[in-house]
């Protein structure tokens, strides 16, 4: 039995795989780069309520294994409060939080590291406050952002695959179900690894490109 | 007329400034000198009200304005030129806003500074000496009455400091009242309608370029005795 075989024997499972995986991480990148952002923002907005209690918890995260927040998410808190909660919107949860966290701290950084006289010639140059932020605050630090933001949503999409571990039928899941059934880890993994690279290289590739394109214009001599 | 009137500026428990007063009249050219560390660039940016003080007014006019700026307007040493923008767009951002000639005034500008070789290069793309015109050009296309300059050619060699230190006498003549914190007493001295000496968060010495001659304080001569060993 070939890839192909496999393939055309099976696609509607893996589309369906594929479209939970791909809601997941619409989900994901969604609420992580919205929330994630605006959490940033009003971190620099209010050191005390917002920026340091949100860095404080960053730095909680960072110490705990996504999985293990993953579980604990999954069967002793809904325990605790005997709830029953779809698994995959546990993941989509908890795979948020640990995306927006993460967002934010790429936002913040460069929020804060933002060199003030950049600001101080606006300032003496008569510039408005909407040409301040959107000609030379937002371009500047979308510049900086976006190449470790696309980087982490890359990571984001491997990572969803852990959702396969609380039986969410995601495509990683449907990749061993089918497998059990036929056994042909080669083939299957295989096709699951040469999609994913299908799908993450590009990004990646953008993002080097896009870092490389910027600093050459923004480096100091 | 661009006044200070008894500045005072501490950062923390420091007093930088301590009861300064200058004047800054349009179409003259006011040097600044002095030791480094005594309040010179804290001065010019309370001048331009980037800084509050903690006590005194700044006056532009005769008013207390409180956002002068472009009327107001600085050049600082390390120029502070947009990185993502060419150097014709850095320029060109501010100019449209203060300037409804800017398109035809830019082009004299690129005559005068000479900037047409490199005038569409991002700043990283270009010399010292080339950022330093575009700073300049930055600020006078806003058509400034006073402008702010903190040692702008303190990075140059010679024969460009000289060439930048040379248009510095062409605004005069617009017009502009110039505000120049330098260490070039020669060019002070030539070109200087008025000098600030300053040292220890003071104006020690005030007057026209003959007290670099004759200071009449012992602070100014020990400056300009070291600053012949130093020029
Ligand atoms: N933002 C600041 N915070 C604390 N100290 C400052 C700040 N800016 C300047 N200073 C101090 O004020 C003093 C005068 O600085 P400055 O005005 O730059 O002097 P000058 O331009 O004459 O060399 C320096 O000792 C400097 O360390
Ligand atoms: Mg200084």
């Amino acid at each position: 039995m070939t890839v192909w075989d496999i393939l055309s024997n099976y696609y509607p499972a893996f589309l369906t795989g594929l479209s939970v995986t791909l809601k997941l991480c619409l989900i994901i990148w969604g609420s992580g780069l919205l929330i994630g952002s605006a959490l940033a923002l009003a971190g620099i907005k209010c050191p005390r309520s917002v920026g340091l209690p949100s860095r404080g918890f960053s730095f909680f995260l960072g110490g705990v294994p996504l999985i293990v927040f993953l579980f604990w998410l999954h069967y002793p808190v809904q325990a605790m409060f005997d709830v029953v909660i779809d698994p995959f919107y546990t993941a989509a949860f908890t795979l948020s939080v640990v995306n927006l966290f993460a967002v934010a701290d790429i936002v913040r950084g460069a929020l804060h590291d933002f060199p003030k006289q950049y600001l101080i010639a606006a300032r003496v140059t008569g510039l408005t406050r909407g040409q301040t932020i959107f000609k030379i605050q937002l371009p500047l630090i979308l510049r900086e952002i976006l190449p470790p933001l696309l980087l982490l949503q890359v990571a984001m999409l491997h990572t969803s695959l852990f959702a396969s571990l609380i039986s969410v039928e995601e495509i990683f899941r449907v990749a061993q179900r089918i497998n059990a059934q036929i056994y042909r880890p080669v083939e299957i993994y295989t096709a699951l690894g040469v999609f994913f690279l299908a799908v993450c290289l590009p990004i990646n590739g953008f993002a080097l490109w896009l870092k490389s394109r910027f600093t050459r214009n923004l480096s100091e001599q | 007329m661009l006044s200070a009137r008894n500045i005072h500026k501490s950062y923390q428990d420091r007093v930088i400034l301590n009861g300064v007063d200058v004047d800054i009249a349009p179409g003259q050219i006011s040097c600044v000198i002095g030791p480094s560390g005594t309040g010179k660039t804290t001065l010019l940016r309370v001048l331009c009200q980037l800084e509050k003080e903690d006590a005194g007014e700044i006056l532009v006019d005769g008013e207390q304005n409180t956002a002068p700026w472009p009327k107001v307007t600085a050049v600082f040493q390390s120029l502070f030129l947009w990185p993502h923008l060419t150097l014709r767009e850095n320029i060109m951002l501010p100019a449209r806003n203060h300037n409804p000639q800017a398109d035809k005034d830019i082009e004299g500008l690129i005559k005068l500074f000479e900037m047409n070789h490199f005038i569409d290069h991002y700043p990283n793309q270009s010399s010292i000496g080339q950022r330093q015109r575009v700073a300049l050009a930055r600020a006078l296309i806003l058509n400034p009455k006073y402008v702010l300059l903190d040692e702008i050619t303190s990075a140059l060699d010679v024969e460009q400091t000289a060439r930048i230190l040379t248009k510095l006498t062409h605004l005069k003549e617009r017009g502009i009242g110039v505000f120049l914190i330098t260490h070039h007493l020669g060019f002070a001295k030539r070109a200087a309608d008025q000098i600030i000496f300053m040292s220890d968060g003071k104006v020690t010495e005030q007057g026209p370029p003959a007290i670099l001659q004759t200071p009449t304080t012992e602070r100014l001569k020990q400056f300009m005795s070291l600053a012949e060993i130093g020029a």
